[in-house]
């Protein structure tokens, strides 16, 4: 056990009614240093949304362990240590951008968790000006950026991500890519990231989980050593014989079970 | 403290495609403009259509008094006595709010406890199903008997027609909540009562208003057949209806009816303030581009 990784360890699930032979996670070993940015990637089906609900501590499992930094997942939600933005914004309609961005501060008050400045937040994602808009305001990468604020909220010690920049154009994406590692350095929180796009993972990870799917599990590890802060050197040589051992990777995994009609041909 | 360096020498903050300019100018909290009403294009439709009906009903009335009565007949049968018809719209009002009040409260109450205690649900559904299928009016006698000729069997048959569309309406509203809000809410470790709070009743607005918005006017009829049916009856406007057409006052009858129908509409127009001034949030109360 260790207080500065996340280990997860011989972690299976299969979902009520599936093929017990073919579980959606079969037997995940990974370790995640604390303060590592690491990405998820993979075909549909592979399991890394579901790999991340279970670290999140929403879904059950059937088998392994999952700790971080030496807690639960359940703990470590009740001490408001994990943030989580998902697939869609998942903003509160009724609300406008900062009262959105402090609901963290809100509930779960007895955890005793203080909360980041909502207006140094609002400054780091460029939406000062946009504080009493409401979401239907706003553009769809103007929500995510206040959902990554929401989520940095409680200063969190893991931050899960799932596909959240998905939905976005290229150019939006790109730029939300370098607000999120603004953030993440300043807050050194450590993050889990799920991905279809490889240039992503290779732009913002320290690591690339390569997932393959039926069943669910770990192909390989690829450590980006890439400099930070991230510049011109994710675009040049090095980032793309990066990105072409990640797609490698893929189709490798891709052999062992699943298509790959889900990745982004980037 | 680290910085991040922008690609391509591009500040990321400057790419971003920004929202349509037309929401940025924000028409009042529903987004709509108060002086949109004043536009012919809005009014003009209805008054046509209120003048073509009203030529129609003079054009019947002129021939068959005893089908329909002039319209100015009706006219002056309201001004020669308002305070009659004021007092019995005031009767039949307060029967309507009050089972409004009991009907639309106990069904929302109900509705909370089911979305927290699943059995609750599964025992009060299908009574609630048997009790919205059932004719109220055949319930009305055997009310009169357990209440009384009071004010309480008609509040009583009002609140049970006014039951069903808020216990439906305000149970699909609170279990409607997304999946990925509910996810945050979760790993930020909500409690119970605040997702309740912060969350599902929020959410469940939108279904309540709309719920509303059929039962206020269902709250006039149910008062009405309350009254029609509610042996010993001395006010309102239902009561009034029911004697002028057994002495054949077609102008009092019509008349009883326009005072309704103005009670209805002002009651609709009361949900629409409410829904302008609760939902702006929401995409019904969204500017439609078309």
């Amino acid at each position: 056990m260790s207080r500065e990784r996340i280990e997860v360890r011989g972690l299976t699930k299969t979902y009520e009614g599936g093929d017990p032979h073919r579980p959606t996670l079969d037997r995940i070993d990974l370790d995640v240093p604390r303060g590592h940015f690491v990405s998820l990637i993979g075909p549909s089906g592979c399991g890394k949304s579901t790999l991340i609900r279970v670290v999140a501590g929403l879904e059950d499992y059937d088998e392994g362990s999952v700790r971080i930094f030496d807690s639960t997942p359940r703990q470590m939600c009740a001490a408001k240590a994990v943030g989580f933005v998902p697939q869609s914004p998942a903003l509160l309609p009724w609300l406008n951008v900062r009262r959105n961005i402090t609901l963290p501060a809100r509930v779960n008050r007895r955890s005793g968790k203080g909360s980041e400045n909502p207006d140094a937040l609002l400054r780091m994602v460029g939406l000062d000006d946009a504080a009493r808009k409401y979401p239907h305001e706003l553009s769809g990468g103007m929500r995510q950026r206040v959902a990554i604020a929401r989520a940095f909220g409680t200063r969190p010690d893991l931050l899960l991500m799932d596909e959240p920049f998905s939905a976005l154009d290229e150019f939006t994406r790109e730029a939300l890519q370098w607000h999120l590692l603004g953030l993440w350095e300043r807050m050194s929180t450590t993050v889990l990231f799920v991905t279809h796009s490889v240039r992503e993972a290779v732009t913002l990870s320290d690591e690339i989980v390569v997932m393959s799917a039926r069943p669910g599990r770990v192909h390989e590890v690829i450590p980006v050593d890439l400099r930070r802060p991230r510049g011109d050197e994710v675009t040049g040589p090095r980032g793309r014989a990066l990105e072409d051992r990640v797609r490698a990777s893929l189709r490798g995994a891709w052999e062992s079970g699943a298509a790959p009609d889900d990745l982004i041909p980037l | 403290m680290a910085t991040v360096s922008k690609a391509a020498g591009v500040d990321p903050r400057t790419r971003y495609q920004s929202p349509p300019s037309r929401r940025r100018r924000r028409r009042g909290r529903g987004g709509r403009s108060p002086l949109s009403a004043l536009s012919p294009r809005v009014w003009l439709p209805t008054v046509i259509a209120v003048a073509l009906v009203g030529a129609a009903w003079s054009w019947v009335a002129s021939g068959n008094p005893y089908i329909l009565p002039e319209l100015g007949e009706v006219g002056r049968t309201l001004v020669s006595d308002p305070t009659l018809f004021v007092e019995n719209a005031w009767s039949t009002l307060q029967i309507a709010l009050l089972g409004v009040a009991w009907g639309a409260g106990t069904a929302f109450v109900l509705a909370l406890l089911m979305s927290e205690i699943p059995v609750l649900r599964r025992a009060v559904m299908p009574l609630a199903v048997v009790l919205n299928v059932t004719p109220v009016v055949a319930l009305a006698p055997a009310l009169v008997v357990a209440f009384g000729f009071g004010m309480t069997p008609k509040v009583v048959v009002t609140a049970i027609v006014t039951f069903f569309p808020v216990l439906i309406n305000v149970t699909t509203g609170l279990r409607s909540v997304s999946g990925p809000v509910l996810h945050v809410f979760r790993t930020l470790h909500a409690s119970r009562m605040e997702v309740l709070l912060k969350l599902r009743l929020p959410t469940s607005l939108p279904y309540a208003l709309a719920a509303l918005r059929v039962v206020l006017p269902l709250s006039i009829v149910g008062a009405v057949v309350a009254e029609f049916v509610a042996a010993g009856s001395s006010s309102g406007l239902g009561t009034m209806i029911r004697n002028a057409a057994a002495n054949a006052q077609l102008p009092h009858v019509y008349a009883a009816v326009a005072c309704l129908a103005t009670m209805g509409v002002l009651m609709l127009a009361l949900t629409t303030l409410l829904e302008r001034r609760l939902l702006f949030w929401h995409e019904s109360q969204q500017r439609n581009p078309s």
